[in-house]
């Protein structure tokens, strides 16, 4: 009972490094299929960004972006299959080919990441490079934990008491009931900002102040014009200025702009 | 080959070729064709003003400084893996070792560079490709230690039929790829086409590969479209109202009519 117990905690590591990466790359190619913002799928649309890139090396041609979009695609499917391959492979058991396809999907995704650092440095995109060196870590450091997971000591079987069980059951429930409470009451009472006006408040004879919401989004904005408009009929808008970060400093400073107006 | 030499060869040429376009990058300072880059002179020279030391001297200085590391770095990188090559895997080790060594110092200024200078995003940027380099080298040295599995990779029932879903993925991929670029190409200059949210205020979504050619030629076709109208005011909507991210950016154009 002890060593399965052992078992199925190492497997169970094993599924979550295989699962994650199979899903990783999984999602990264049906971003690229997709292409663009749709419904149910926002993404990220790649070709603008490697378009921009590319355009900025003075290589402005679609042709080229697409064919480094097709090399990527062609690097990200590979490692998927082979992720893939690597998960099928250990659900039936078959411990040696599980490692060698996982290994395959992990050489894949180290040349991606790779081919990305060097295409960050060429492009001079900083935290891009920040974001795949980090990724490529995460990919060595997964094969790692995948072939070693067995050699580390594990618990033997879960002993934890009766009373203890019961006692952090009561807290989670209890916990998770104020918490889902105060997520639903602040929904109920503050969606409404979302797109509400609000109003502007005055600094000096023609400067007024209007203070957005956290939660608050371009209606809000084009209500709050609107509403401006309606309760100033004879000022003109002649300028907005938007505060910046470092004016808004207080943790609960959104979004705040500045209207400069005139008499009409 | 053995599992344990691919990661090596793997993990050297992640850092050589990070370390070739670094040294690349200060040696191409500015913007050219086929290169971008990033500005260090500039950082530099702002950083060290921000100090009180506006001598450019002392920006050129440390940035040469710097580069000698990053150089003595790649060269190291660059001899481990000849030497890798060579199955003269002792001085491979040993260049590795030395070029470790010398990526985590110049990483090692950089973050002391952070703290003078106040730079917390950076420092923690520094701090992650100094973690990633120590590890480097713990899976360099000891996969040597520990393992001996040789890559098997034979063409068995399994692996053609992962090829063949790997190859008509990348193709169903890349058609997606080409249409999705042939669609939203011409948005790199077209005019949008505004929509009125208040009375004389109109807004226009750019999509992400919209550029300052897209909003010439918007505000062009804007003008030519409402002749009744003047455009007063343009005002860029900030990210806060965007947070969706479905779009690049918001832009209002704020109009009265023409008297």
């Amino acid at each position: 009972m002890k060593i399965k117990n052992k078992i199925i905690g190492k497997d169970l590591i094993k599924y979550f490094i295989l699962i994650y990466w199979t899903l990783f790359w999984l999602l990264n190619i049906v971003d690229k299929v997709i292409g663009g913002a749709h419904f149910l799928f926002v993404g990220k649309d790649r070709f603008a960004q490697i378009q921009r890139f590319f355009d900025s090396l003075g290589l402005g041609d679609p042709i080229i972006a697409n064919i480094a979009l097709i090399i990527t695609a062609g690097l990200e499917t590979f490692a998927f299959v082979f992720f893939c391959g690597a998960l099928y492979h250990f659900t039936k058991k078959n411990i040696d080919a599980t490692r060698s396809w996982f290994f395959t999907g992990i050489v894949l995704t180290l040349i991606t990441y790779t081919y990305f650092t060097v295409g960050d440095q060429v492009f001079g995109d900083h935290f891009e490079l920040l974001e795949h060196g980090l990724f490529w870590f995460i990919a060595l450091l997964s094969w790692i934990i995948f072939i070693r997971v067995d050699k580390i000591q594990l618990f033997d079987n879960f002993s934890i008491g009766k009373k203890q069980f019961i006692a952090s059951t009561i807290f989670v429930v209890a916990i998770t009931a104020v918490t889902i409470f105060s997520i639903f009451w602040h929904n109920h009472t503050s969606f409404v900002e979302r797109n509400q006006a609000v109003n502007a408040e005055q600094i000096t004879e023609n400067k007024y102040k209007i203070r957005f919401p956290f939660l608050a989004g371009s209606k809000a904005f084009e209500n709050s014009i609107a509403k401006f408009k309606t309760d100033n009929p004879t000022e003109k808008i002649v300028y907005i200025y938007t505060a910046p970060t470092q004016l808004r400093l207080g943790e609960s400073d959104g979004l705040i702009i500045y209207i400069q107006t005139e008499e009409k | 080959m053995k599992e344990k030499i691919l990661i090596q060869y793997l993990v050297l040429i992640h850092w050589t070729l990070f370390s070739a376009t670094t040294v690349i990058d200060k040696i191409v300072p500015d913007v050219y064709p086929l290169w971008v880059g990033a500005d260090f002179y500039t950082l530099f020279i702002k950083l060290f003003a921000s100090l009180g030391l506006t001598d450019p001297l002392f920006a050129t200085t440390a940035l040469a400084g710097i580069s000698f590391l990053e150089i003595v770095a790649f060269v190291c990188f660059a001899f481990s893996l000849f030497n890798l090559c060579n199955s003269k895997d002792k001085i491979a080790e040993q260049c590795f070792y030395l070029g470790i060594s010398f990526s985590a110092l110049t990483f090692s200024f950089f973050s002391i560079g952070d703290q003078v200078f106040g730079d917390r995003f950076t420092l923690l940027e520094h701090t992650i490709f100094w973690i990633i380099l120590m590890v480097s080298w713990v899976v360099y040295k000891y996969n040597t230690l520990t393992d001996e599995r040789v890559i098997k990779f034979s063409m068995t029932k399994d692996i053609k039929t992962g090829l063949l879903v790997g190859v008509l993925l990348t193709l169903i991929t890349s058609y997606s790829i080409v249409d999705f670029a042939k669609a939203t190409y011409t948005n790199k200059t077209q005019p949008l086409q505004g929509k009125e949210v208040v009375e004389g205020v109109y807004k226009f979504d750019f999509p992400f590969l919209g550029d300052k050619i897209t909003m010439e030629n918007t505000l062009k076709a804007f003008e030519e479209n409402n002749p009744d109208l003047k455009v007063n005011y343009i005002y860029t909507g900030p990210d806060e109202l965007n947070s969706k991210k479905k779009t690049h950016m918001l832009l209002y154009v704020f109009t009265e009519p023409n008297k």
